[in-house]
This record gives structure tokens, C-alpha cells and sequence, in this order.
């Protein structure tokens, strides 16, 4: 895509460096845990060992006795005000502190506030709690059992533990397909539970003016305006009203999801803070991010593809059990419990689909996070992108193959799925074409016959994903019943600067830069010129945030949207300064000039300040324009990865060789943003495909609660990612963009697990859950006798 | 998470000794290291304390010992105890069996297993080092047995204190120093293991 602007307005498509990365290269970025407020205390929890477990009694004695620990709050003190429980986004309800039951390891029993982070800590381990542990369910399969006793028993009638059953598409025309179908393809996939592991763990400081009724909470969330909400919603009883609450989100060191739910100590900070009458400061530590924030996936899908002899494909079906934990704490929009996994019929044209899902309460922490995910689409692009696969395995024929004769056409959009989306474009043979070219997949596909000869194992993966994201639009999207739309405001100063303020918050993503970029793209003034803020509740129009890949599509839109309006008056302002009717007028980035008559121009600079200075009378003075922007549809990004795999026979050891990342989000904001977007993603694509899982006994401890034992890969273990794009603007969106923060997280997984499984597939290996391991390939490799011996 | 772990020794002492010794809770509580009996129920039932250190985690369960099983005749006992850490950091399940044989020309064949479960803190934290610390344990349980064994067959006195706390330290040292000469040796049985714990 050509520059519309010149370097100096660096608009739309400039490779502009990032305006935050000034700050934080240089360690000047401010978190949370930066904040120090004079008189400030610090709260640290108490966890329960046990998953499952009544709480016979609680001893504080030994805790209050220590010099500097002031209080212990547990969940009998919060139940006098009615505080002990609070809704989740899904609205279930959940714990803040419990009263009389434990429900998962390391769930929150009680809060130590004390004068030090130190002495906390030590009013913690003083803390005494009497448990009596119980048996605890850990599978959800053993959860949905007739005879399993109810794990939510506070839940008046509940008799089992399913949370909800979910179906969408249709069953008997799905069913009769398969009927008939030449070929059909079955496999039990699960997508392991996971977490998003942000460097920055979660915590916040309320601070509660008790003269002036005002809460100031600054914390780390991704949806600060819904976060104001729901504590106005959740503590109006106890007197916080929304006008008198203040939430700040400050530099947030990674999101992905895991910072949309409101967590208990959240909760407990703000009721010590109102209590008390002095700043309360909570942050996590690793651990306890690990072990008790919200989780990711934990799905176990059994997926069925028919396709006739040819390999055409027809139908899918997809039976999936989900692990909520103890309770639904997922962030999804209301209608959708099961957030977008409706999108698996991928990329492909299938006449019929059916997908339906249980979910299930278990002893594991709540969650059910979308992790750099717009809602399941991780889940439903494994399921599928796994399932093609399997189908070429199964009649022999080339994978690529396959998928180009399956593709939607490029003319078939907008294109109505089977499950209901409009896929608003694509054109998904350009993007595997050229994924195929820059790699060289025929040659690749050749040496990996040769190498098959001489006993060597080598792999090509393939996915070919189709996103859904920019949640969305209001007549479907809302959580909590706040419609999914975003925001922007702009105000631009006399001499030609501006500041523009958003619903969102950024959390890495280069807000800060893409936004500037967008206005300096529609008004002409300089995106170093335009100030872009986000996150203080105070400040910011409303909005429901940073997740799903959500903000170019939405807050980005209304900052296109915002722009114009302003355009539209700078057109007035310039024909009345330029003494000319506004049709004489034409514009380019940067100013108004009269047709034919190129020299006589007026530039924004200039109109901005008559708007201040010599406005036309009767028009409203000054500079600024906000809007709401509700998208008419969702959009879809999508995306051609191709992996390319060397198997060490003698260790299992798993080699990347070569990764192509082909993308296409639609127009581009910032081609540098766009690339560090997907370098990030991609490595957090690679960690679940090979190295990432969260993993329970049955007694329900947490096995690798700790960074020791959970892998996250790092550069060491990354490849060397090599991205490449196709364009294929979104007709409904004003700049005609996609989103992409999430593209490489949902596509990488299933082209490495493809291409792992492929160097085994002559070895009559049909599937592999991720992580695949080196372990899990060594063991393969023995049952198959294909190992060398060391 | 759960561990097992058994261990065959022998000594020197006529198999009846050995069985007398085996089969008194009283005797061979005070061979686990770090534990003591507290009170005793009734003659199946005892109460009683375990104290570990664990790197970072210090517990003390309180539980119960009881006999499961004792059966002279082919000399077998069985043993369960369960306990909760007085600070509510977690619990503890174990389940002992011993067995004698009777050697040719004297002496006794022991052999002991231990099933381990524990819940809380030292599986959150010690999940990859339980299998080791609990060989250790055992190593210091056989020393222990053996050594009151000898004093029991002298003096009649088998519940003389001897230092018999885990010693935290020392503990991890040794478990270090065995996974490190594991490593060296390339001895599988002192390197990490998977398949010797199930979880």
C-alpha cells in the first residue's frame, strides 16, 4: 500500500517508531507498582493449599500481634457487608474471600494489610487457618458424571455441575451429511490449559479519600471504563458511586485477556483502602499470578470431518467439553459463553456445521481467559486446521492441495457461514500461494521424500486460519449489557496539536503511535503532534477496552470517524477564510486548496487556529469531535503459516528450521507495529504447541505452579519468524483495517503441531495433542520403533 | 502428588526381634525422621507430629498413625498415617508397609515402601524434588531402624531420643549431592527420574 501522507505527517502505512518506546528502552515507563502514594500500605493473601476444602476456623491472633500488621480482612468480615461475593463477566458469581469452603489451590482466604510488602508477608504465614480438606473434582468429564457431588452447592437448586450447554448450527442437516459422507474423519483434540504469563503480574493501589467519598484505584486492567462500572454496580451499596470513582490503568506490561477479569485481590485492596482510610497497594507475585489468575483453553473437542472421495469437504462437527474452574469467570460478550469458537469452520466453504459444548465446574481456578485470542478462536482454528490435515492423511492427498480446493473463493464474499458469521473478505489462495512460494514447498515436499528414504524425519505444516475480530458490533455484542462499542475524543489546540483520548488501553500494542497515525492520516497534522492518551476513567470517553484484538477495529474506527467530523468543519472554517463555497475546495493530507487554484490554500495548522481565533460567526468555536463508533460487522483477518520441521530420531528433539508467517489484517496502520506484533504472537503460539500446560493431579495440586517448571519459551527457543503480507482491505471498516495482534497466537499452533505430526505420519501417527514435547515424540518414536538408539 | 518408594535391607537380628521391633508403633515411629507419637488412642491408633523443612516451606503435620495391618504370621504390617500442617500450608498421606524374611543362617530381610501423598505447598514448590527428598527419608529411616534395632537388642530401651529431626539442611544437601553425583555417574536412579513418581 502507497503513503497517503508524507513522512513528516506520517499517516496510514509510515514505519514510524514507536512514540511509548521512548519511555520504556529506558526503564521510564510507569507501572503500577511505580505508584507510591505518602502513607500507603501494602496487602498480601493468604492461599488455600488445598483444592477443594471447608474452613473450619481462621486465626488471626498470632498475625495481629505482629508490629506493623494492622488488619485481616477474610471473607466473614467482607460478609457483613455483603462484599464476600462478587459477578462475574459471564454472570456467574465467584468469591472474594471465602467464608466457609475453598474451591481451588491458592484461592484467596484472606488479606494481610500492613505498614510493609515485609511484614505482610510475615502476617501471612501467621496467619492460622483450620481446614478440612475434601475430595476434589478435577476432570470435567468426572464433573458431568450423574453421581458427582455438586461443587457449587451455595448455588440454590443446583444439582449437577454443568455451567451451560451451548449449541449452535444444524444437527440433523449435519448429521445426515456425515451419513452419507465417503469419507469421515474422527479425532479427540485438547487444547491444554494455559496462562498468558505477562511479565508484568496484576495487582493495583486504591486509594480512598475518605473526606471526599473518591476512590482513585489505579490497576492493571484492560478495560478500565467497565471496570468503573462494575464496582459502581458491585460496591453502590457501601456507597461507591460511579461518579466517585476514579480507575486509572497506567503502563500495563502485557494483557493478553488475563487482565480483564476483576481478580479478589482487586476487591480486598479496595474494601482495606475504604476501610482503613489510606492508600492499599496489592501486586502479585509470579507464583501466585501463575497459579490463580485466570487460565486459557482447557478445551477437549471431539471433532468429526466428512468430505467425499475426492476430498471435498462438507460437514464438520464439533463436541467440546470446557473447564471453567469453579466458577465462569470468562470475559466473553453475553451472548456468546463460548466467545467465538463458532468461527471453526475456518477458511473453508462447508455446506453444513454443527458445534455444541458443555461446560463444566471443576476444583481449578476460574478462567477461561481469551489469551491473545479474540474468545475460542485459538480453539476452533486448532480444531480445524488439525482436522484438514487428518482428512489429507487419510485419502492422501497433499495438504496444501486440500486446502485450496476447499478455500471460500475470493468472489464468495462477503461470504455467509455455515454458523452464521459474514465473513466481511479474503482471499485465502493469494495468502497460502504465497506462504508456498516464499518457502518452496514443492522442493520441500521432494527432500522430505529423499530424507523419508534414508530414515530421517522432517515435517511441513500448514494453517490456513481465518480470525474473527473487533468485537462488536451492538446488536449482538455487549458484556454485562454494555454494548462492545469504542471511543474517541479529539481536541486539537489552537497552534495545531492535539490530544486524542480513547476507550481502550494499551498494554504494548502501540496505541500511543498507530492512533496519531490514523488522525494524522485523516487530518493532516503530524502524528508526532498528536498526544495519545488512554486508561484514566476521569479523562478518557468510554469504552470497553484492549482484548480481541479489538482496538484498531473499533476505538481505531472511531478515531478515523472523529477525524472526519473534524475535516468537515475544517472544510467550512477553510472556504470561509478562503472566501469560496466549500464544493471549490479540495483536500489534501494536510490542507484545503480551491480547485484549479492550487496556491490559494489554507493548511489545518492555519484553520485550526481561525477556529479559535476567527471562526465563523454562529459556528461553534474551538476544535474538538469525539465519537462512538458501533461496528456493522465483525472483521476477519486471516493468514497462510507454513513450518518446516527437523525430528532428531535418538532424542525426539524437535527442530524449527523455517516458520513463514503470511498475513493479511487489512489495510496497515504501521508496518513496523504489524511485524513486532506477530513476532510476539508467533512465540506465543510456539509455547502451547510445544512447551506451555498448566498441569493438576487429582488431588488438585497444581504440578508446575512456578516458572521453574512451566515453560515459556524465550528468544533461545524462538526460530528465526519470517513474515511476509497480502492486503485485503475490510469494506465496512473506515481505514479498512483488520487487527492483527492476535493473528500469529491462533495460527502458529496448529502449522507447528501439523508439521510435527506430518514427520511422523508414514510412522502411522495420525495425532498429537500440544505441547508435543520432546518427551511425548521420543515416546512415539519407541512405540513405533522408529528411536536410534544414542 | 504421590510417590513411591521402597527399599530392601537387611540385619543382622533373629527375624522375631526384628518383627517385635516393626510391629510397636511406638518402636518404629521414632525411626521416621522428624516424627514423634504424641498420644496414644488406642492400641491400633496413635497420635502424633511430623516436622519438615522443605527449601522455602516449613511444615508440621499433626495427625494420626494407625494400623492397618499386622500380621505375624508372614510377619507383614501396614500402616497409615494422615496428617494437616498446623498452619493450614497442606496435608500428608502415607501409607507404610513392612515385610521380614528370614535369611538363611540368621539375620532378617526388610522390606519397606512408603506411598506418599501430599497436597499444598510442598507439592506446589517440591513437586520435582519429592521423590528425592523421600529416598532421603528413607535412607535416614533404614540408619535410624537400624541403629535402634541394635540398641533395642542391648538395652531395652527403644525410645531413647536421639536427635531425630529432619534436619532441612542437611536434607537438601544430601539430595543435592545425590542428584549431582547422579548427573556425573549418569546413574538414573539418582538423577530425575519421572517415572518413579506418579502424579
Amino acid at each position: 500500500m502507497g503513503c497517503k501522507t508524507s513522512r513528516e505527517i506520517g499517516g496510514m502505512g509510515h514505519p514510524i517508531k514507536r512514540k511509548e518506546d521512548a519511555r520504556f528502552i529506558q526503564g521510564k515507563g510507569k507501572y503500577v507498582d511505580d505508584i507510591k502514594l505518602p502513607g500507603m500500605l501494602y496487602l498480601d493473601i493468604v492461599r488455600s493449599p488445598y483444592a477443594y476444602a471447608k474452613i473450619k476456623n481462621i486465626n488471626i491472633d498470632k498475625a495481629m500481634a505482629i508490629p506493623g500488621v494492622l488488619a485481616v480482612i477474610t471473607g466473614k468480615d467482607l460478609e457483613k457487608y455483603n462484599l464476600h461475593w462478587m459477578p462475574t463477566l459471564m454472570s456467574d458469581t465467584q468469591m472474594v474471600l471465602p467464608t466457609d469452603t475453598v474451591m481451588y489451590q491458592s484461592q484467596e482466604v484472606a488479606a494481610v494489610i500492613a505498614t510493609s510488602r515485609y511484614v505482610a508477608a510475615d502476617g501471612v504465614e501467621a496467619v492460622e487457618v483450620d481446614y478440612e480438606p475434601m475430595k476434589p473434582i478435577m476432570r470435567p468429564k468426572k464433573a458431568l458424571e450423574p453421581d458427582a457431588p455438586v461443587l457449587r452447592s451455595d448455588k440454590e437448586g443446583k444439582k449437577d455441575n454443568l455451567i451451560w450447554h451451548w449449541e449452535t448450527g444444524d444437527r440433523d442437516g449435519t448429521e445426515k451429511v456425515f451419513q452419507n459422507a465417503d469419507v469421515v474423519v474422527k479425532e479427540q483434540i485438547y487444547i491444554p490449559r494455559i496462562h498468558v504469563v505477562s511479565i508484568e503480574t496484576c495487582g493495583c493501589v486504591a486509594d480512598f479519600d475518605k473526606v471526599e467519598g473518591k476512590l482513585t484505584l489505579y490497576m492493571t486492567t484492560q478495560a478500565p471504563h467497565a471496570i468503573r462500572t462494575v464496582l459502581a454496580l458491585v460496591a453502590g451499596h457501601v456507597g461507591l458511586s460511579e461518579e466517585k470513582i476514579r480507575v486509572i490503568s497506567p503502563d500495563i506490561g502485557g494483557g493478553f485477556g488475563g487482565k480483564v477479569p476483576v481478580y479478589p485481590g482487586y476487591v480486598c485492596a479496595v474494601a482495606a483502602s475504604v476501610l482503613i482510610g489510606q492508600p492499599v497497594k496489592w501486586i502479585e507475585d509470579r507464583t501466585e499470578n501463575l497459579q490463580a489468575d485466570s487460565f486459557a483453553r482447557d478445551y477437549d473437542m471431539t471433532c468429526e470431518l466428512a468430505a467425499n472421495k475426492n476430498g471435498k469437504i462438507q460437514a464438520l462437527r464439533i463436541k467440546t467439553l470446557a473447564d471453567h474452574g469453579y466458577t465462569d469467570a470468562a470475559a466473553n460478550p453475553s451472548k456468546f459463553p463460548a466467545g467465538m469458537f463458532s468461527i471453526c469452520t475456518g477458511s473453508y466453504d462447508f455446506d453444513t456445521a454443527f458445534t455444541e459444548m458443555d461446560a463444566a465446574y471443576t476444583n481449578k481456578p476460574p478462567g477461561g481467559v481469551a489469551y491473545r485470542c479474540s474468545f475460542r478462536v485459538t480453539e476452533a482454528a486448532h480444531a480445524i486446521e488439525r482436522m484438514v490435515d487428518r482428512l489429507a492423511l487419510e485419502i492422501g492427498k497433499d495438504p496444501a492441495q486440500l486446502r485450496m480446493e476447499n478455500f471460500i473463493k475470493k468472489d464468495q464474499f462477503p461470504y455467509q457461514s455455515a454458523l452464521g458469521w459474514e465473513y466481511d473478505s479474503g482471499d485465502y489462495h493469494r495468502a497460502l500461494e504465497k506462504a508456498m512460494d516464499i518457502i518452496g514447498y514443492d522442493d520441500l515436499r521432494k527432500e522430505q521424500a529423499e530424507k523419508r528414504k534414508n530414515g530421517e524425519l522432517m515435517g511441513i505444516g500448514i494453517c490456513s486460519f481465518t480470525e474473527i475480530v473487533g468485537a462488536g458490533p451492538s446488536k449482538d455484542f455487549d458484556i454485562l449489557g454494555i454494548k462492545m462499542f469504542d471511543s474517541c475524543e479529539i481536541r486539537v489546540h489552537p497552534t495545531g496539536k492535539a490530544i486524542a483520548r480513547f476507550g481502550t488501553k494499551s498494554q504494548g500494542q502501540g496505541h500511543e503511535t498507530t492512533y496519531a497515525q490514523i488522525i494524522a492520516e485523516e487530518l493532516g497534522i503530524p502524528a508526532q503532534h498528536i498526544q495519545v492518551e488512554e486508561g484514566d476513567t476521569d479523562t478518557a470517553p468510554y469504552g470497553l477496552g484492549t482484548y480481541a484484538s479489538r482496538s484498531t477495529p473499533t476505538a481505531g474506527a472511531a478515531a478515523a470517524k472523529a477525524a472526519r467530523k473534524l475535516r468537515k468543519k475544517a472544510r467550512k472554517i477553510a472556504a470561509h477564510l478562503l472566501e469560496v463555497s466549500e464544493e471549490d475546495l479540495e483536500w489534501e493530507p494536510g490542507k484545503f486548496s480551491v480547485k484549479g487554484a492550487p496556491e490559494k490554500a489554507k493548511t489545518i495548522q492555519e484553520i485550526v487556529f481561525a477556529s479559535y481565533t476567527n471562526h465563523p460567526q454562529g459556528m461553534e468555536a474551538g476544535f474538538e469531535a469525539t465519537h462512538y463508533y458501533d461496528p456493522p460487522n465483525l472483521t476477519f483477518p486471516f493468514g497462510s503459516y507454513i513450518c518446516v520441521v527437523d525430528i532428531d530420531r535418538s532424542t525426539g528433539e524437535i527442530k524449527i528450521r523455517r516458520f513463514i508467517a503470511v498475513d493479511d489484517c487489512g489495510n496497515i496502520i504501521n508496518p513496523m507495529i504489524v511485524e513486532g506484533q506477530i513476532h510476539g504472537g508467533l512465540t506465543q503460539g510456539l509455547a502451547p504447541a510445544m512447551y506451555e500446560e498448566l498441569i493438576y493431579d487429582d488431588e488438585g495440586n497444581i504440578l508446575n505452579g512456578s516458572l521453574m517448571d512451566y515453560l515459556v519459551p524465550t528468544a533461545v527457543e524462538s526460530p528465526k519468524w519470517e513474515t511476509a503480507k497480502t492486503i485485503t482491505p475490510s469494506p465496512h471498516h473506515p481505514i479498512g483495517a483488520k487487527g492483527v495482534g492476535e493473528s500469529p497466537t491462533v495460527g502458529a499452533p496448529p502449522a507447528i503441531a501439523n508439521a510435527i505430526i506430518d514427520a511422523l505420519s508414514h510412522l502411522g501417527v495420525q495425532h498429537m495433542d500440544i505441547p508435543i514435547t520432546p518427551y511425548k515424540v521420543w515416546k512415539v518414536l519407541n512405540e513405533k520403533g522408529a528411536a536410534l538408539e544414542v | 502428588m504421590k510417590t513411591t518408594i521402597e527399599k530392601t535391607f537387611e540385619v543382622e537380628h533373629p527375624i522375631d526381634q526384628v518383627w517385635a521391633f516393626l510391629s510397636n508403633p511406638e518402636k518404629i515411629a521414632t525411626c521416621v525422621p522428624g516424627a514423634t507419637l504424641t498420644e496414644k488412642v488406642d492400641d491400633q491408633t496413635y497420635k502424633g507430629l511430623v516436622s519438615m523443612k522443605f527449601g522455602p516451606v516449613a511444615v508440621k503435620y499433626n495427625g494420626e498413625i494407625s494400623i492397618k495391618e499386622l500380621n505375624q504370621e508372614d510377619y507383614n504390617m501396614v500402616l497409615s498415617g494422615r496428617g494437616l500442617d498446623s498452619k493450614g500450608k497442606g496435608s500428608a498421606d502415607m501409607v507404610m508397609n513392612g515385610k521380614l524374611k528370614a535369611k538363611e543362617g540368621g539375620g532378617t530381610e526388610v522390606f519397606n515402601s512408603m506411598e506418599v501423598s501430599v497436597t499444598g505447598m510442598l507439592a506446589q514448590f517440591g513437586s520435582r524434588l519429592i521423590t528425592d527428598v523421600s529416598e532421603q527419608m528413607i535412607k535416614q529411616f533404614v540408619s535410624n531402624f537400624k541403629d535402634k534395632l541394635n540398641i533395642s537388642g542391648q538395652t531395652e530401651d527403644p525410645s531413647e531420643k536421639k536427635d531425630n529431626s529432619i534436619d532441612g539442611v542437611s536434607l537438601m544437601g544430601a539430595v543435592v549431592k545425590s542428584k549431582i553425583d547422579g548427573l556425573f555417574k549418569g546413574n538414573k536412579e539418582a538423577g530425575n527420574d519421572k517415572d518413579a513418581s506418579e502424579s
